[in-house]
């Protein structure tokens, strides 16, 4: 659509064609001239190990935000497709409307028997559930766009560039696809969205951005487009000049693939594969016409056609990316990687026995759509086996891999399940932590490190530097990202751009930031390819039922006389040491303990953790627990039926796994982070009792009333409620005045652990209260102990007024102790303990003191 | 000698009472009588003061409802 595409950038939509032009009078400066050179690789390396220059941070601000101005640019709502049409008609009830007025669209007269509605505007649709259609509309909403919510009977779904693209590399017709729509809509399909879908399937697949021997080329069949796009101003100046001419080459051959794992699996898929790859093996160079005529004929693939290209420096890849997205001819990444001869072959292949599960493979096939290598984002739910699914991408595209993790914990993780899953040689799986730098012995291998190890900037170690100039200087043949979300875009773009790989795969579970950079992430490392479906894997038993609940717990009157006064950091103090909220978690604890569950309680604030557990006499962990203690106390949960429940602070949120957990409780949480909840809830879904019949797996969610926390608790769930998770709402547990030693139950016990909670938060926040150090402290004084204070008389002293007061020393501890220490005490010899016991509570304390400085030493 | 106030009696749940007590206790301008935990006598001309306050602040604890996603 000449005219369309003309109208684009010139009058329609001044926004992105004027930043395309800006970024390149700022961009080459650094650009360009370094890669005049011929030895523009290792110079570029150089360049990164010195602290970034201004210029670079500069240059990567600005990138970030004309990604920005892109994204936005390019979503249909972009004034490019609109054309809105004139109102027919206001009535009454238009106001409340406003801008999402569609009562202009005409149903169709059987409109009743049609599954869809769509947006004319953002293309969004909305699909529901309860219709009969609504399981072939699914599939078809799946291949097509990118699922939104999915609840259970309202589905909505988004149509995107990316997700439009996708369908066509799978080889859908863009004929077939409006045509599909326009059969499941209500209304007839909007002229706006017709010509959003007919552009961008139109010009897919013919401009390709390729990696060969460690420089990027634009290719193409068509040697006048290529042409085209260097006389554009932005990708002429862009043009490496050292390669003037447009170099001619023929297209690779292709022939079956089979991603590994999926063998054993039915027939069906063995013959559903091949015949991806025959449209590949054609349709790559092929426009789309060519690929459907081709699609039946079985390939010999003697006539082998030309493919010209240029190549660019791998400084402006990303902006050459833009520039040809907004002339209408985005560019794929693919990676033919069965035809890269010059890459060393890896010797991988998953174990026989490793079966792969259905949705992973659906996964990886559409990774794999057409026998080539996409890049791209995978979203599965935790606990759904992310890490097998990036371990068979790679066993699949068989080259040297590296892979990046969020922490030095992961990375060792992964190298275990590598070990675990694939048949590789142990020494070709390398570690590149701030501990140990190893290389594989091999010519190709894997690396696992982590994200600041790439990234880091400043004065590196000898050794640290080799590696990376080794990083840099190779060819990867796939770049695993493991929990994509956490990344800041500018560090993937260092990332990205310091070390060049073939094909990029993210992996997450909750493809979602609360500042909304997610899009950028579609430019660094590709779309999403593929989204899994909670509900789905869930009632195939992959991941646990849950039941997710919100308990509104009321604030005392005196309370929250004292939360209106407070400022925003007592507030959340208050609102977590709720006393009510305090009861409901007991009484839930032991509600889940009768029943046999193994309960997690996680709360943000140390202050409260520390309380309730101390309370409620439980184990605890939080950052400040020691690693012996916490192996411990995690044994302990795991294999001890007398501890069944573990307090965790935030450093539980993400690596911990204890598939052993069936119920989670959560007292105070980081604001509205929708990725915590879900992080969170990921702890449940690997329950190993997932499978019993009728297990379901709790989350409790405990919510002070009349507080702030009711606004963020509904921000948080929005996540999961889009993945099809309902909140109960709880505003009266049964029979919690029933509970036995209900905690908190008189007015007087209530007001005291309120000043109690203000004065322990006043005199300044989380002070460790490590019980050791504080007696060791009280008995350096020389007589020690409560009745030691008294005989001080008179006299100056430096002290807490908590600690003068008795309020602080062992005399309260002794009757709080925390669970962690029965636990050690448990393991200590019974006769010395036995001893301990006619002793009194001070020499008890010395006595426990001795011991566990002599397990220390031995 | 006597002196009448025309107050209007307030029945609430016990947060909105706090709030009010808060609201008042800058420069006590609201409350006449604090009745028990649900109940409180203000001054009349100061009801609808009072009410835009108390609107107020429920807008800090419970946000309006957020637009829609794709609205913006």
């Amino acid at each position: 659509m000449p005219p369309k595409r003309k109208a684009a950038p010139g009058a329609a939509a001044p926004g992105p064609a004027k930043a395309g032009r800006t970024s390149a009078m700022s961009t080459p400066g650094p650009g360009t001239p370094r890669s005049l050179d011929s030895s523009m690789v290792s110079d570029a390396d150089e360049d990164f190990d010195e602290d970034i220059p201004e210029e670079q941070k500069e240059r990567e601000e600005f990138l970030g935000k004309e990604a920005d101005d892109f994204v936005n640019s390019w979503a249909i709502s972009s004034s490019k497709f609109q054309s809105r049409p004139n109102k027919a008609k206001l009535d009454a009830a238009s106001v409340y409307f406003g801008k999402r007025d569609f009562s202009y669209l005409q149903l169709k007269p059987d409109h009743m028997n049609r599954p869809l509605w769509i947006d004319p505007e953002k293309g969004t649709i909305i699909l529901e559930r309860f219709n009969p259609l609504a399981e072939q509309a699914t599939d078809f909403l799946i291949t097509i766009s990118e699922p939104k919510s999915r609840p259970q009977f309202i589905h909505e779904y988004v149509l995107t560039t990316h997700s439009l693209y996708a369908a066509v590399s799978v080889g859908l017709n863009p004929h077939d696809i409006i045509s599909t729509l326009d059969r499941f809509l209500k209304i007839p399909l909007p002229d706006t969205v017709r010509a959003f879908i007919e552009k961008c399937t139109k010009s897919y697949g013919k401009v390709k951005l390729v990696l060969k021997h460690n420089r990027y080329f634009i290719e193409s069949v068509d040697a006048e487009l290529l042409q085209t796009l260097l006389k554009d101003e932005v990708i002429g100046k862009l043009r490496v000049h050292g390669s003037d001419e447009i170099t001619t080459d023929y297209a690779p051959t292709m022939q079956g693939l089979v991603i590994p794992g999926t063998q054993n699996a039915a027939g069906v898929k063995q013959a559903a594969l091949p015949a991806a790859d025959k449209k590949g093996g054609e349709g790559e160079p092929a426009a789309e016409t060519d690929l459907y005529t081709t699609l039946n004929e079985e390939d010999d693939d003697d006539d082998k056609e030309a493919v010209h290209s240029f190549e660019i420096s791998d400084h402006t890849v990303e902006t050459v990316q833009k520039r040809c997205l907004d002339l209408g001819y985005p560019i794929l990444e693919e990676y033919d990687f069965r035809n890269d001869d010059a890459n060393a072959n890896l010797e991988i292949d998953l174990r026989p026995n490793t079966q792969i599960r259905p949705y992973q493979e659906k996964s990886l096939s559409k990774m794999f759509g057409n026998g080539r290598a996409k890049s791209g984002i995978i979203v599965l739910p935790c606990g759904a086996g992310k890490t097998l699914v990036g371990i068979t991408a790679a066993c699949t595209i068989r080259k040297g891999v590296i892979v990046l993790c969020t922490s030095s914990m992961s990375v060792v993780q992964w190298r275990q399940e590598f070990l675990k899953w694939s048949n590789i040689n142990p020494d070709d799986v390398a570690i590149f932590t701030a501990e140990s730098k190893n290389k594989f012995s091999g010519n190709t291998g894997i690396i696992v490190t982590t994200y600041s190890m790439v990234t880091n900037n400043r004065e590196r170690s000898h050794d640290s530097k080799k590696m990376m100039d080794f990083l840099k200087g190779r060819e990867w043949g796939l770049m695993l990202l493991d929990e994509v979300h956490v990344v800041p875009a500018d560090v993937f773009r260092r990332v990205i751009s310091s070390i060049k790989s073939h094909s990029k795969l993210g992996l997450t579970a909750t493809l979602l930031r609360e500042d909304d950079k997610i899009s950028h992430l579609n430019f660094l490392i590709g779309p999403k390819l593929y989204e899994a479906n909670w509900m789905e894997l869930s009632q195939q038993g992959h991941i646990a039922k849950v039941q997710c609940a919100e308990v509104w717990c009321p604030m005392p009157t005196e309370f929250y006389d004292e939360y209106l006064r407070a400022n925003s950091r007592m507030k959340r103090t208050l609102y977590a040491m709720n006393p009510r909220k305090f009861q409901a978690c007991q009484y839930l604890i032991n509600y889940h303990e009768a029943r046999g569950d193994k309960i997690i309680v996680f709360s943000d604030e140390l202050y409260s953790l520390k309380q309730y557990a101390l309370k409620l006499n439980k184990v605890f962990i939080y950052g400040g627990t020691g690693q012996a203690e916490r192996m411990q106390v995690l044994e302990n949960f795991q294999h001890n039926p007398a501890v069944n429940t573990l307090f965790l602070s935030k450093i539980g949120d993400t690596s911990l796994d204890l598939p052993e957990a069936t119920c989670l409780i959560q007292i105070s949480s980081h604001f509205g982070s929708r990725r915590q909840e879900a992080q969170r809830l990921g702890r449940i879904l690997r329950a190993k009792r997932r499978n019993d019949e009728g297990f379901n797996a709790f989350f409790y969610s405990l919510v002070s009333k009349d507080t702030q926390e009711m606004y963020y608790s509904s921000k948080r769930q929005a996540f999961l409620v889009d993945q099809g998770y309902a909140f109960k709402v709880i505003t009266q547990l049964a029979n919690i005045e029933k509970t036995p030693d209900l905690a908190f139950a008189t007015a007087a016990e209530r007001r005291e652990l309120l000043q109690r909670t203000l004065v322990d938060n006043e005199k300044g926040g989380e002070d460790d209260v490590e019980t050791d150090d504080l007696f060791g402290k009280a008995g350096g004084r020389g007589r020690g102990g409560a009745a030691g204070k008294k005989g001080f008389g008179v006299r100056r002293t430096a002290g807490t007024l908590g600690e003068l007061s008795g309020g602080q020393d062992m005399a309260y501890i002794e009757q709080n102790k925390a669970a962690n220490k029965q636990l050690k005490r448990s393991s200590a010899p019974q006769t010395k303990k036995a001893a301990a016991e006619n002793k009194s509570s001070f020499f008890k304390k010395m006595a426990r003191e001795k011991e566990r400085t002599k397990q220390a030493r031995g | 000698m006597p002196r009448a106030i025309r107050g209007v009696l307030i029945e609430c749940e016990p947060a909105i009472k706090s709030i009010i007590v808060h609201l008042d206790s800058k420069n006590n301008d609201f409350i006449i009588e604090d009745l028990d935990e649900q109940h409180l006598v203000i001054k009349e001309n100061m009801v609808f003061l009072l009410k835009q306050k108390l609107e107020e602040r429920l807008k800090e604890t419970y946000r309006p409802e957020e637009p829609l996603a794709d609205s913006d």
